[in-house]
């Protein structure tokens, strides 16, 4: 017999021991397309999340450059307020999306007195007679400081936001590099700090510095393609520009020629008007890729998206010459992504089937939810199909098949969905047709 | 007799524009806007002269290049491309000129007729 498991469970177990919660909830994240800044909510959460689980309060540093800089503290402001907070985290069906949606806006809203106190306690990173909390960082050691009134080494300043006798400052490593710290307490229930907790509290240390680590490494390498892509950008466009500004020239000097008979005289203005208005749409579809950055995603309801992509009059004028199906499964969930660029992405796919395939050809959408957690809206056409030295090239910006494409739809596609943390995934063989198949993060309907 | 041109070149307007143009000069041209058409036109008729474009849906130049090379030796092949970078990489062994166009055609008549009258 085999059971199967699904990785991405949206509840905690609450019976579980504190060190699989704290673990569950960690990585669970790892499924969420959650920023870095957000990432690191959801260790401060585990770390903070009810009074029977790690600690009160969590502070974050973050390293800038030579500097280590107060960013977040996460943590009730006072016996009262946690009291409330605890109430709300131990609600029956609150999963650990509620907890981090309620910890960002926590954080995020201006009454968020906590994090405020914080973001100008700076300290030099590295420095040999750092005080506390920087001292963790410079030694690259787990401190725990107990009577820290007493405790010369201890910044005044920082204790006089932080205020409590015992903390735990645990730096943020990886590959040997401080990269930030967490500050730990009890500020309200006074619990002592013991061995179990600094053990649980040094492993989210290390998941948050490879956090950082990772989402800096992640962020070097979109410069470099970035960088790549501007080069063969250059050259592409080079290429598409210089066609047709060598037609309009061409036929320009023809018009100039004396003797020229009337009808090729309107033929060339045709031309020279066509490929002037080739080179605006080079232009429209360069700004349009070029966009720095996509809208941030939400959960949304895609219906009306879709229909008004349907019921647009270029997928109207191609309709009457192909078989169009349509198979949404009932009740609709709420997609995770950005509306505008979902109709744009949904738009794409269907001009690429249409262009595909010839008339009489058939194109179908279909949308579905997959067993394991996905919402599937897929396109398949009946057309040509791709050869699979193509398939590897698909997603590249500036690679085409067709005769006047820019190579811009299916890199958009793909940033789309790498931006709401969906997939987008091809099946084709050549003569076969193509399926495109986008899968979305969703809720049911709200 | 008129000197026989093949002329390969994807874009349509281009196409159009050179095959006149080279009309006008007194050549026979044979126009074609993919590489399958011109090895086809290569078997059916003796040509004097080949250009070709290298960006091309399909085989592109280079291949088509390379096609004719195993078949024919003898015939003068000028690159005509948008692309001013292919040039060190093309011109010591896939062609005799590389031409970048432009809206003037003087210097691919330039070559045409250099080529030719060799």
């Amino acid at each position: 017999m085999i059971e199967k498991f699904d990785f991405k469970s949206s509840e905690l177990e609450r019976d579980a021991p504190k060190e699989m919660m704290l673990l569950s909830i960690i990585s669970q994240s790892f499924f969420q397309p959650f920023s870095l800044e957000d990432n690191l909510l959801v260790t401060l959460t585990a770390l903070t999340s009810g009074s029977g689980v790690g600690f009160n309060r969590a502070m974050l540093f973050l390293r800038e450059g030579d500097r280590l800089k107060g960013e977040m503290w996460l943590g009730p402001g006072s016996a009262q307020e946690a009291g409330d907070i605890w109430e709300v985290l131990s609600t029956p069906g609150i999963g650990y999306i509620e907890i981090v949606e309620h910890n960002r806006a926590l954080v995020r809203k201006n009454e968020d007195t906590l994090s405020r106190r914080i973001r100008d306690l700076v300290y030099a990173a590295g420095e040999g007679n750092a005080l506390i909390p920087a001292l963790a960082s410079c030694r690259k050691e787990i401190l725990l400081v107990k009577g820290a009134r007493e405790e010369p080494l201890v910044d005044r300043r920082f204790l006089d936001i932080i205020q409590v006798d015992e903390f735990l400052c645990i730096p943020l490593l990886a590959r040997d590099e401080v990269l930030g710290e967490i500050v730990l307490d009890n500020a309200i229930t006074r619990t002592p700090i013991g061995p179990g907790d600094i053990k649980l509290a040094s492993l989210c240390g290390l998941i948050a510095g490879n956090y950082i680590y990772s989402a800096g490494l992640h962020r070097k390498l979109l410069d470099m393609e970035k960088t790549a892509a501007m080069g063969e950008m250059a050259m592409f466009v080079t290429h598409q520009i210089r066609n047709p500004i060598v037609a309009i020239g061409g036929f320009a000097d023809q018009l100039l020629q004396p003797g020229l008979p009337e009808d090729k005289r309107e033929r060339n203005i045709r031309i020279i008007r066509e490929e002037i208005h080739r080179l605006e749409h080079i232009i429209f579809q360069m700004g349009h890729f070029l966009k720095v950055s996509l809208k941030e995603p939400v959960y949304f309801d895609p219906a009306p998206v879709i229909s008004s992509v349907l019921d647009s009059p270029e997928v109207q004028a191609k309709k009457p010459a192909y078989e169009m199906r349509v198979e949404l499964e009932d009740g609709l969930p709420r997609l995770f992504c950005d509306p505008t660029s979902f109709g744009e992405v949904l738009r794409n796919l269907l001009d690429n089937a249409f262009d595909a395939t010839p008339p009489g050809g058939r194109v179908s959408v279909r949308g579905y939810r997959k067993t394991n957690g996905w919402y599937v809206l897929s396109v398949r056409d009946t057309g040509k199909g791709i050869t699979n030295p193509d398939k590897d090239r698909l997603f590249k910006p500036f690679f085409t098949t067709k005769e006047k494409g820019m190579g811009l739809g299916l890199p958009f596609i793909k940033r789309v969905m790498d931006t709401c943390g969906g997939q987008v995934e091809v099946r084709s063989r050549v003569g076969g047709g193509a399926l495109f198949k986008l899968y979305f993060q969703y809720r049911e309907g709200e | 007799m008129n000197k026989r041109i093949l002329l390969v070149e994807d874009e349509k307007p281009l196409c159009l524009l050179y095959e006149e143009e080279l009309s006008k000069e007194g050549y026979d041209v044979t126009a074609v806007t993919d590489a399958d058409a011109a090895l086809e036109a290569l078997d059916k008729d003796p040509f004097d002269l080949i250009v070709t474009d290298i960006r091309m849906p399909g085989k592109d130049g280079i291949e088509l290049i390379t096609h004719i090379m195993g078949r024919r030796r003898d015939i003068p092949i000028i690159i005509n491309t948008a692309y001013q970078s292919y040039k060190e990489d093309f011109m010591t062994w896939a062609a005799d000129a590389y031409v970048v166009k432009s809206s003037s055609l003087d210097e691919l008549k330039a070559k045409i007729r250099q080529l030719l009258d060799r």
